[in-house]
C-alpha cells in the first residue's frame, strides 16, 4: 500500500511518513501543491493526505486538478481549517475524509486503513488467503487463530494480493504499492519476498502467472 | 422611531393648517358681524333722521309726532322689529313705538348691542333719538356661516392630515432603509448596505456615508477575522506536529535515538509557537497603545553593528556574507525596539538567501532623516507577494517552500516600530535576485518634540508607502557616502 502524504510542514511531514511506514505503507512526501498532484497523477497511490494551506498550489485545487484528470484516489484532508464550510468545500471538491488539525495519530492511521479498505474492491476487514485469514484491522495473518510472524512488507504485498483476490497483480504494480520513490531496489525483490511468504504459508497460497504476475485464488 | 418622527412631522404641519384655517374663518366672521351691524347702522340712523324730523314742538313744552306712512310702515315690520324712543332736552320721554318700552332714560349718543337688538342714539337739536332693532337674523347668519366653515376646515384638515402623512412617509422613507440596514448589520450581516436613489438629497448624503463607514467597519472587523484566523492556524500547525510526534514515540518502545529525535521535534514546534505567540502578544500590545516606547538618543549605526554580531552565526550557517557601510546616525527612540527592527530585518535577509549570497546594510544622514537600507541577494519577493509583506502572518509561498521557521510577524512589528517612531519603511524586490529595505526615521535632531511623554502609539490603519519592483533602482551600501565602520561575515 502506499501512501503520499502532501504538508509543507517539514516536521509533521516527517512524524506522519515514519508513523505510516510503521504500518508498512510506503510513504511519499511532497512539499508543495504542484509536486502533490504532479505525483497524484503520476502514481497509483492508494491514498493521499493532503492539506489545504499548502505553497504554490493549495490542496484544493491540487485535489480538483486530480479528480478532473480523472484520479479515484481515496484523498483524506488533514489541515488546520476547521469551519464546517470549509468541511464542506473540501468534501464537495471530491475528498473523502476530512480531519482537522491537531489530531490523535491512532485516529488518521484509523481513517486511512478505513479508506483503503473501502476503495478496495472486497471492503471487508478480513480477507481470506486460501486457509489463512488477513486481518487488516489488527495488520496480522492467522491460521485457526495461529498468528503467522509476517515482516510489515511481507504483510503488505499479501494484503495487496488478497484484497484483489482472483485477479493478477503484476510485479511492478506490487513494487508501486510497496516502496516508496526513495527506495531504489531491483523488481526482483517482489520475487524475494513472495518466497518468503511462500515459505511462511505454504507454496499454495499464492499462485504464479508467469509472464504477468502473482494472484490468490477466489 | 421613524414613526415617532413622522407623527411629529404631522403634528406640525396640522396644527399650522388649523391656525390658519382657524385665522381665516374668524377674519371672515368678524367682516361680516361689521358689514352688517354698519348697514344696520346706516339704517337705524336713517330711521331716526325720519323720526325726528316728524316731531314738531308745540307750545307749552309739548310735541306732536306724525310719522310718515313709510316710517310708520317701516316700524310695524314685523321681521327686524324695529323701535324708537324720542327724549325732549330735559329728558322727559316725548314718544315711544311701543307701549312696552318703559322705564327708558335718554341714553349717551352712540350705537351699542344689547343680546339680540341693535340700537342707535342720536341727538337732532333739542331731542334725543333712540331707534333699534332686532339682530337675531345676523347671528343666525353668522352662526350658519360659522358652521359651514367648520365643516368645510374639516375637511381641509383631514384631507391636509392625510396628505402629509403620505408626504411624511415618502420623505422619512430613506431613513426607514437606513434603520433597517443598521439592524440588518446588528444582527451581524456585515454585507447590508442601504440603497440609495437620489444622492443628492440630504438623507441620500446621509447613506451614502454611512454606506462608506459600513465598508470601512466591515473591512476591519474582516481583518481582524483573517487575522484571528490565521493566528489559530499558525498556533495549530506546531501543535498538530508535538502531538503526533509524541503519539507516535509514546506508541511503543523507541531507541535512544528515536526519542532525541522526537524531542527534537516537540523543541522545534515550540520554540515556533513561543516565537508566535510573543509576536503576537506585541503585537495586540501595540495595538491597544499599551506597548510604551522610551525615547532616548540612539546611535543607529552603532545598533546595526550589533545586530549583524548578533546574526553572525546565522550568516555563517546559512553561508551568507554581510557587509556594512556605516556613518554615524543618532536617531531618536526606544533602543531595544530599534535593535528589534534591525535584527529582523537582517533576519530575513540572511534566511531567505541563497547559499554563498550576500547582505549589504547602509545607514547614512539624509538630510533630516536617516535612511537605514538593507538589501540582499536573495530569492526576492514576487510583484503579487509585494503589497502584503508587512501583513500580519503573511508569508510568501516561496518563503513557505523553505524550511524557515519565521512565523509571518517579524515584518508588522517591523513596521510598527518604524511607524512609532515618526519613519516609513518600504521594500523593493524584482521578484528573483534581490529584496531591498529601506527605513526612514527622524534624526535626533529632527525628531518629534512630544519626548516627554515617553509613549509613541502608533497602529496600523494607515498603509505605509509600497513603491514596485521596478521604481527600486538603488544599488547596495557601496556607494552611500562615507564608510566609518564595517562588518563582515564570510
Amino acid at each position: 500500500m502506499r501512501i503520499l502524504v502532501a504538508e509543507d510542514e517539514p516536521d509533521l511531514a516527517r512524524t506522519l511518513g515514519k508513523a505510516l511506514a510503521e504500518e508498512g505503507y510506503a510513504v511519499d512526501l511532497a512539499r508543495t501543491g504542484d509536486e502533490a498532484l504532479a505525483k497524484a497523477t503520476a502514481v497509483a497511490y492508494d491514498t493521499i493526505v493532503l492539506d489545504i494551506m499548502m505553497p504554490v498550489q493549495d490542496g484544493l485545487s491540487v485535489l480538483s486538478g486530480l479528480r478532473r484528470s480523472g484520479g479515484r484516489t481515496p484523498v483524506l484532508i488533514l489541515t488546520a481549517r476547521d469551519t464546517v464550510e470549509d468541511k464542506v468545500q473540501g468534501l464537495n471538491v471530491g475528498a473523502d475524509d476530512y480531519m482537522t488539525k491537531p489530531f490523535a495519530l491512532t485516529e488518521l492511521l484509523a481513517r486511512v486503513r478505513a479508506l483503503i479498505r473501502r476503495a478496495s474492491p472486497d471492503p471487508m476487514t478480513e480477507l481470506a488467503a486460501g486457509p489463512f485469514v488477513v486481518d487488516t484491522g489488527a495488520r496480522l495473518v492467522h491460521r485457526d487463530g495461529e498468528v503467522v510472524d509476517l515482516t510489515a512488507r511481507e504483510y503488505a504485498i499479501l494484503e495487496l494480493l488478497a484484497r484483489r483476490k482472483g485477479s493478477v497483480v503484476t510485479r511492478s504494480a506490487i513494487y508501486e504499492h510497496v516502496y516508496d520513490e526513495h527506495e531504489d531496489t531491483l523488481s526482483n525483490v517482489v520475487d524475494v519476498f513472495i518466497a518468503a511468504l511462500r515459505r511462511k504459508l505454504g507454496p499454495d497460497v499464492i499462485r504464479t502467472r508467469r509472464g504477468h504476475g502473482y494472484l490468490i485464488d477466489d | 422611531m421613524t414613526d415617532s418622527l413622522r407623527a411629529r412631522l404631522l403634528g406640525w404641519y396640522v396644527g399650522m393648517v388649523m391656525l390658519v384655517i382657524a385665522s381665516v374663518a374668524i377674519a371672515v366672521c368678524w367682516g361680516t358681524w361689521r358689514a352688517r351691524l354698519t348697514a344696520v347702522d346706516a339704517e337705524l340712523r336713517s330711521r331716526a333722521a325720519s323720526v325726528s324730523t316728524a316731531v314738531l314742538p308745540r307750545d307749552g313744552g309739548r310735541f306732536d309726532v306724525e310719522l310718515t306712512s313709510d316710517a310708520t310702515a317701516y316700524f310695524q315690520a314685523s321681521t327686524s322689529r324695529p323701535y324708537y324712543a324720542v327724549w325732549a332736552a330735559d329728558g322727559s320721554l316725548v314718544d315711544r313705538s311701543d307701549p312696552d318700552l318703559t322705564g327708558l332714560v335718554a341714553p349717551p349718543e352712540g350705537a351699542r348691542t344689547l343680546g339680540n337688538r341693535r340700537e342707535v342714539i342720536t341727538r337732532a337739536g333739542p331731542l334725543t333719538v333712540l331707534t333699534g332693532r332686532d339682530i337675531s337674523d345676523i347671528w343666525q347668519e353668522l352662526w350658519s356661516l360659522a358652521l359651514t366653515m367648520l365643516v368645510v376646515a374639516l375637511a381641509g384638515v383631514a384631507l391636509a392630515t392625510a396628505g402629509a402623512w403620505f408626504l411624511a412617509g415618502r420623505a422619512l422613507a430613506p431613513v426607514q432603509r437606513i434603520n433597517e440596514t443598521a439592524r440588518r448589520m446588528i444582527q451581524g450581516d456585515l454585507t447590508a448596505r442601504i440603497a440609495v436613489d437620489r444622492t443628492e438629497t440630504e438623507l441620500g448624503q446621509v447613506a451614502l456615508a454611512l454606506n462608506v463607514a459600513f465598508d470601512r467597519l466591515r473591512e476591519s472587523i474582516e481583518r481582524q477575522r483573517q487575522f484571528t484566523a490565521d493566528a489559530s492556524h499558525q498556533l495549530r500547525t506546531p501543535v498538530a506536529t508535538m502531538l503526533a510526534e509524541i503519539d507516535w514515540a509514546l506508541k511503543r518502545d523507541r531507541t535512544a535515538a528515536d526519542y532525541r529525535e522526537s524531542l527534537d521535534t516537540c523543541h522545534r514546534a515550540a520554540t515556533r509557537m513561543q516565537s508566535l505567540v510573543n509576536g503576537l502578544l506585541t503585537l495586540a500590545r501595540a495595538d491597544s497603545g499599551d506597548l510604551p516606547l522610551t525615547r532616548q538618543d540612539v546611535r543607529i549605526d552603532r545598533i546595526v553593528a550589533e545586530a549583524i554580531d548578533g546574526l553572525r552565526p546565522l550568516a555563517v550557517k546559512q553561508d551568507v556574507s554581510v557587509d556594512a557601510t556605516t556613518e554615524p546616525a543618532v536617531g531618536r527612540g526606544d533602543r531595544d525596539r530599534l535593535h528589534d527592527l534591525v535584527s529582523n530585518l537582517l533576519f530575513n535577509a540572511i534566511t531567505y538567501n541563497k547559499p554563498g549570497g550576500s547582505v549589504s546594510v547602509g545607514v547614512r544622514r539624509e538630510g533630516e532623516s536617516i535612511e537605514l537600507r538593507v538589501r540582499d541577494s536573495g530569492i526576492g519577493i514576487s510583484a503579487a507577494d509585494l503589497p502584503y509583506v508587512f501583513d500580519r502572518l503573511y508569508r510568501a509561498d516561496a518563503a513557505r517552500a523553505r524550511d524557515t521557521s519565521g512565523a509571518g510577524l517579524g515584518l508588522a512589528l517591523a513596521q510598527w516600530i518604524v511607524a512609532a517612531h515618526g519613519g516609513t519603511i518600504a521594500c523593493s524586490s524584482d521578484g528573483g535576485t534581490f529584496t531591498e529595505f529601506v527605513v526612514h526615521l527622524p534624526h535626533a535632531d529632527h525628531a518629534a518634540a512630544d519626548a516627554g511623554t515617553g509613549r509613541l502609539i502608533a497602529r496600523f490603519a494607515t498603509p505605509l508607502t509600497m513603491p514596485s519592483a521596478s521604481t527600486a533602482s538603488v544599488t547596495g551600501g557601496v556607494q552611500m557616502g562615507a564608510s566609518s565602520s564595517t562588518a563582515s561575515t564570510e
